[in-house]
């Protein structure tokens, strides 16, 4: 059986750089995968070639169909919500209008409701600034804000860049926390890229480590985290 | 006191147009950041086509509601056809196409319905309300501006797809990332922009007379009227065309004279862009370096 998600000798570049070398991993449905890796690795440029973001060659196959070449506005109908690098917030739009808007392409409006409720409830902070301009929020809210989008569509698989990025440690655990409970009682899939290795591989089941567009090394999250090359470069201990 | 009252109305219809056409144009530069130049022109075609289907003996309102349907199609034609293939061009080619876009319309019509001056009829009646100080044809086209405005602002506040034009104008990549097709809500802002256009064609067509450069000075006159709101909010637009027509009036009647009233427009345009560019209600970009 083929896997969820099936990555293999993808490229993509920027013009004229490249930043993917033939990069190929895979991860089954309802785990939670970590892409590992320094600045310039590859790993933001791994999940937007994953949503038709960036021009690519290779192949990217999830849950049996090919998602490579297809416009980003198909691959979010296939269930893939991304939380992209800088959290892509619509700023000029009330914090209820931006989860309104991960919800565009359902049409069970009733059980978008229940889902809006659902997400309040993980960030009932979100539900008390639900009028605000969405631009107003505090970093910390609006990767919130940001995960809650993302969750609002149902997705299968959850591509999550960065999501520590810029927050209190305290706001990290907290987020973390969720992304796991998620996982578990809604059995979404988790691809994330994060910098901060090791809050990564407490979350992760998989973990592939990236080194300039090309996956050096792979394993369970234990596996990896015990490897005396990544303890020494990404953990630093 | 009559005579400026009277003014003042006037200016309030004619006010009303140019906040439409303004409308239009910030309709448009919210989602591209370019002024649509052909605006004025495709207003003006689409008038056109409702001078024919007039003239062939349909009745006023379904002429007027197939004219806007007309002018969303032509919109969104525009905007597949001939705009999308320079999307991604530099803002001076871009421009370059909208001009050529004025002329080729302008020059369309003329060929097509000749360059003579032709009466276009109004749906109100002739005589003045509220008393003498304004035509019913004023007041009227005060209320279809009125009822266009509602409509969309109605659109844009409460429904689904107002909300994803709205997204994708702001954030087309995040647009995209919640699987709103950002091309095809851009064809949709084209269309919806030219339908207003063409509404306020109609509604200017029995003040000025229809012929092929009736347009040029109410584009004029909306594009200072968006200024002055500020270019990027659609409510400073609305009061702008107002303030615009009222001003116009008021001034050409009392102070300058009608052979200035041009003047107006480009005053405000030059005084707002030294003063204050960002308009009376327009935000205010920084870009860090």
């Amino acid at each position: 059986m083929a896997a969820f998600l099936e990555v293999s000798n993808l490229h993509a570049a920027y013009g004229p750089t490249r930043v993917l070398h033939g990069i190929g991993f895979a991860m089954e449905e309802g785990t939670i995968t970590a892409l590992l890796g320094a600045n310039g690795a590859g790993k933001t440029t791994t999940l937007r070639a994953l949503c038709g973001m960036v021009k690519t060659q290779g192949q990217v196959s999830f849950a049996g169909e090919r998602l490579d070449g297809k416009a980003t506005e198909d691959v979010v109908r296939k269930g893939i919500a991304h939380v992209p690098d800088g959290r892509g917030t619509f700023v000029n739009l009330s914090t209820e209008e931006n989860l309104r808007l991960g919800a565009y392409t359902r049409k069970d409006s009733d059980a978008v409701e229940v889902d809006l409720e659902r997400v309040y409830g993980y960030f009932p902070r979100l539900k008390e600034r639900r009028e605000q301009q969405a631009g107003t929020l505090s970093g910390g809210e609006q990767q919130m804000l940001a995960v809650s989008r993302a969750l609002m569509l149902r997705p299968r698989l959850m591509l999550l860049d960065e999501p520590s990025f810029g927050l209190a440690p305290l706001i990290v655990w907290e987020l973390f926390e969720i992304l796991r409970a998620v996982n578990e009682k809604e059995k979404v899939s988790m691809l994330v890229v994060e910098q901060n290795a090791a809050m990564a591989l407490e979350l992760a089941d998989h973990a592939y480590v990236i080194e300039t567009g090309r996956v050096v090394l792979s394993g369970t999250a234990d596996e990896i985290r015990k490897n005396d090359a990544v303890r020494r470069s990404y953990l630093g201990y | 006191m009559d005579a400026f009252l009277h003014q003042v109305l006037a200016g309030l219809a004619t006010g009303g147009i140019y906040a439409s056409l303004a409308l239009a144009l910030v309709m448009i530069y919210q989602a591209t950041h370019l002024v649509n130049f052909a605006q004025g022109e495709m207003a003006m075609f689409a008038t056109y086509f409702a001078w024919s289907l007039i003239n062939a003996g349909v009745p006023y309102w379904p002429a007027f509601l197939l004219t806007v349907v007309f002018a969303f199609v032509l919109g969104v034609v525009i905007e597949r056809v001939i705009i999308r293939p320079v999307e991604n061009s530099p803002v001076l080619a871009v421009v370059v196409v909208f001009i050529a876009l004025l002329v080729i319309l302008n020059s369309v019509a003329g060929w097509i319905y000749s360059y003579t001056i032709k009466s276009f009829p109004s749906p109100f009646p002739a005589e003045p309300i509220f008393g003498k100080y304004m035509s019913a044809h004023e007041g009227g086209a005060i209320g279809v501006t009125l009822v266009v405005l509602l409509l969309l602002y109605a659109f844009f506040r409460f429904t689904p797809l107002g909300l994803a034009l709205r997204a994708a104008a702001q954030n087309p990549e995040s647009a995209r990332l919640v699987g709103i097709r950002v091309g095809w809500m851009l064809a949709l802002g084209w269309g919806l922009a030219a339908a207003v256009g063409g509404v306020a064609g109609m509604m200017v067509a029995p003040i000025v007379y229809l012929d092929p450069n009736m347009m040029g000075g109410v584009l004029l006159y909306a594009f200072a009227a968006a200024l002055v709101g500020g270019i990027d909010n659609p409510a400073g637009a609305v009061f702008g065309g107002f303030l615009v027509g009222v001003l116009e009036n008021v001034l050409g009647a009392f102070v300058i004279g009608n052979e200035l009233k041009l003047a107006v427009a480009l005053v405000l345009i030059i005084g707002v862009l030294v003063v204050k560019p960002s308009g009376f209600f327009g935000k205010v970009f920084v870009t860090r370096v």
